[in-house]
C-alpha cells in the first residue's frame, strides 16, 4: 500500500513506531558504548562498531518479529499464553546474537565476569564458557522480552482507550434515543396548549383553572413515571384518559363530545401502558380536532370469545391536512403490544368507514 | 388599527383578547375559529392585522394567506409548531410563541407600528407584499424586490432573489394593482421590474431587449415600445 493511501492516524502510529524502535535500540548502544569506554576501558572504535552492527541486527530482527506477531494475532491471545510465547519468541532472537556476541567486545559487557574482575578483583572470577554463552543469551533475550512487553502494552492502552471512546459514544446514543422517546411521549404540542388554556382560564374562571393544573399534574406524572414494558388495568389507564379528556375539552370547548362505554368485567383486564391513551391523544389530534365544528369521541368495550376488544372512534376529515404517515406513537403502541402480551394481541386502524376512524385493540383474556 | 384573532381554541382566543387591551390602538373587530370564517371575515371587515394559528382544523394558517387578494400584516401565534415555523425562509416572520409571553407581544406589535409608519399614503392601492407558498415552503415576498413575473397559465412565475416560486393567481388580476410607476408589462406574459433593468439593447428582429439583473433577458412587445421609451426616455 502506498503511503499517501493510509489513513492519517495509521500514519502517524507508524512514525510513532519508527521513533520508539530508533530511540530503543539507540538508547541501547549508547549505553553499552559509555559503559564499555568508561567502565570497561575497551577501544572505542571497534567497540562503536560491533555494537552498530548487532544492535541493527537486533532492530531489524525486532522489527521482523513485530511483523510476525501481527500476523499471527498475538494480540488477540489471553495473557498466560502471550507470557510464554513471548519468553520463546525472545529467546529465538536472542540465542543468535548472544552466541555472535561471545566473539566480540560485547561478551564482556554480557557477562558479570569482566564487572566482577573490575570492582571485586579479589573474587578470582572466572566463568566456564557454556555459563558465558548462556548470561549472553538470557541478556540479549531479556532485551527482546521488554521490547514485546511494551509494545504489547501500548497495544492494550490504544484498544482501552478506543473502547471507552466507543462506550461513551454509545451512552450518549442511548440517552439520546430515550429523550426522544421521553419527547414522543410527552407530546409538546399538546403540553404548550393545554398551558395557553390554563393562562386563560386563571382570568376567566379560577376554579377551573386550579382543576386544569391538578389534570395537567397528573396526566405528567402518569406519562413521567410509566415504564415501557408495564402493565396497568383498563380502569387506572381509564383514569388518565380522563384527566387528558378534562384538559382538551377545556381547549376544545364543544367541539369535543365524549362518550365512554366500559362495562365493569372490562375494567380489569391488564394492558401496556400509555396504549388506551396514545389511542384516545391521536382520534383527537388527526380527528376531531382537525375538524371545525369537532365531533363524538367514543371509547367502548366488550369482552367476546376471550378477547377484550378496546375501540376508540372518532369522525376524521375528509381529507387530511396533516401528512397521513402512522403516528410514531401508535407503531410504538403496535410494538410494546407484540413484545409485552403476544401475536394474539392486535392493534388495527380502521378507515374503512367515510369519515370515520376506528382504532380497535384485541388482547387475549388468558395472558 | 383593526385587528383579527383567528384561533381554533376559544380560551386561546380570550387569552389574546386580553392581552391586547393593554394596547388601546389595536382594535379586535373580530374572532375566527378557522380558515373558512376567517377568510369571510377578513373580506367583510378589512383587518390590518391578524393574529394567525398556524395548525386549524380545515386548513392551515399558511392556507388562509395563500387564499387573500390583499395581506394585511401577519403576526402568527403558535403552541408548537416547529416544522410550520421552519418552513418559512424568511426574517419578515413575526411568531408568537403561545402561552404569549406580553413583552414578546409589545415587541411584535412595536414593529408592526413602525411598518405601519412606514407606508407611503398611496401605498393603500398598491400591493407591498405577497405571501407565497410553493411545496413545503413559504415566502412574504415584498414586490419591489421581484425582478419579473411571468405568466404560466392561470399562475405567475416569481423571479426573486435565487428561488423562482410560483404564485396562484393570474396575472392580469395582479398587474391591476402593482405600482404602476416600478413595473411595466414588457409582452403578452411578462411584467418587468425597471429597477431591475440593466440594459437595453435592440435585437436583430428590430425589438427592444432588457437585461434584467441576475437574471434573463426580455423581449420588449412591439406594442409596449413605444410606452417603454417614453418610460425610459430613451
Amino acid at each position: 500500500m502506498n503511503d499517501a493511501e493510509q489513513p492519517i492516524a495509521q500514519q502517524k502510529s507508524q512514525l510513532v513506531y519508527w521513533i520508539l524502535q530508533l530511540a530503543g535500540w539507540g538508547v541501547i548502544t549508547l549505553g553499552r558504548f559509555i559503559g564499555g569506554v568508561t567502565v570497561l576501558d575497551l577501544a572505542w572504535p571497534r567497540l562503536l562498531l560491533e555494537l552498530l552492527l548487532v544492535n541493527t541486527v537486533g532492530l531489524v530482527l525486532s522489527h521482523w518479529l513485530r511483523d510476525y506477531v501481527r500476523r499471527n494475532r498475538w494480540r488477540a491471545l489471553p495473557i498466560r499464553k502471550l507470557a510464554w510465547r513471548i519468553l520463546v519468541a525472545s529467546f529465538v532472537c536472542g540465542t543468535p546474537i548472544g552466541i555472535v556476541s561471545q566473539f566480540t567486545y560485547l561478551s564482556a559487557l554480557m557477562e558479570p565476569e569482566s564487572f566482577l574482575r573490575e570492582y571485586a578483583p579479589a573474587l578470582q572470577f572466572q566463568l566456564a564458557l557454556p555459563v558465558a554463552v548462556a548470561f549472553e543469551i538470557a541478556n540479549c533475550a531479556f532485551v527482546f522480552i521488554a521490547w514485546l512487553t511494551i509494545y504489547f502494552t501500548a497495544i492494550a492502552l490504544r484498544e482501552h482507550r478506543s473502547a471507552q471512546l466507543k462506550q461513551s459514544e454509545l451512552a450518549g446514543a442511548l440517552q439520546l434515543a430515550e429523550l426522544r422517546l421521553l419527547k414522543s411521549q410527552l407530546n409538546p404540542h399538546f403540553l404548550f396548549n393545554a398551558l395557553n388554556t390554563v393562562r386563560s382560564l386563571i382570568a376567566d374562571n379560577p376554579a377551573r383553572a386550579q382543576n386544569a393544573v391538578t389534570h395537567l399534574a397528573n396526566t405528567l406524572r402518569y406519562t413521567l413515571s410509566s415504564r415501557q414494558d408495564e402493565l396497568v388495568t383498563v380502569s387506572q389507564e381509564l383514569d388518565i384518559v380522563a384527566d387528558y379528556l378534562e384538559l382538551e375539552s377545556m381547549r376544545l370547548e364543544d367541539r369535543l363530545r365524549i362518550e365512554i362505554h366500559v362495562p365493569e368485567d372490562a375494567r380489569g383486564v391488564r394492558i401496556p401502558v400509555m396504549l388506551l391513551q396514545t389511542l384516545v391523544e391521536n382520534a383527537i389530534k388527526h380527528g376531531i380536532a382537525e375538524l371545525p365544528s369537532g365531533g363524538l369521541l367514543r371509547v367502548s368495550a366488550v369482552l367476546q370469545d376471550d378477547m377484550l376488544i378496546l375501540q376508540v372512534e372518532n369522525p376524521r376529515p375528509a381529507a387530511p391536512t396533516r401528512v397521513a404517515h402512522e403516528s410514531v406513537g401508535l407503531r410504538n403502541a403496535r410494538d410494546r403490544l407484540r413484545l409485552l402480551i403476544g401475536p394474539s394481541a392486535s392493534l388495527d386502524l380502521d378507515l374503512s368507514r367515510p369519515a370515520v376512524a376506528t382504532a380497535r385493540l384485541r388482547i387475549p383474556l388468558q395472558q | 388599527m383593526k385587528a383579527l384573532i383567528i384561533d381554533d381554541e376559544p380560551p386561546a382566543r380570550r387569552e389574546l383578547r386580553r392581552l391586547l387591551t393593554d394596547f388601546a390602538w389595536v382594535e379586535v373587530v373580530g374572532e375566527a375559529g378557522n380558515v373558512g370564517q376567517a377568510e369571510d371575515l377578513v373580506a367583510s371587515l378589512g383587518p390590518e392585522l391578524l393574529f394567525l394559528d398556524i395548525q386549524m382544523p380545515g386548513g392551515t394558517g399558511f392556507d388562509l394567506l395563500a387564499r387573500l387578494e390583499d395581506l394585511p400584516q401577519v403576526i402568527f401565534t403558535t403552541a408548537y409548531d416547529e416544522h410550520a415555523v421552519r418552513a418559512f425562509e424568511v426574517d419578515a416572520l413575526d411568531y408568537l410563541l403561545k402561552p404569549i409571553d406580553p413583552a414578546r407581544l409589545a415587541e411584535a406589535l412595536g414593529r408592526v407600528k413602525s411598518a405601519r409608519a412606514a407606508r407611503t399614503p398611496q401605498a393603500d392601492k398598491v400591493l407591498e407584499q405577497i405571501f407565497v407558498r410553493d411545496g413545503s415552503r413559504c415566502w412574504f415576498v415584498p414586490l419591489r424586490e421581484v425582478r419579473l413575473l411571468s405568466s404560466e397559465g392561470n399562475y405567475i412565475r416569481l423571479s426573486w432573489g435565487k428561488v423562482n416560486p410560483l404564485l396562484g393567481r393570474a396575472l392580469a388580476a395582479l398587474e391591476q394593482r402593482l405600482d404602476p410607476n416600478r413595473f411595466f408589462r414588457a409582452n403578452r406574459r411578462q411584467i418587468i421590474n425597471l429597477e431591475f433593468i440593466e440594459n437595453v439593447e435592440l435585437g436583430v428582429n428590430g425589438r427592444l431587449h432588457a437585461q434584467l439583473r441576475d437574471g434573463p433577458e426580455v423581449e420588449i412587445s412591439r406594442r409596449q415600445a413605444r410606452l417603454f421609451k417614453t418610460k425610459m426616455s430613451i
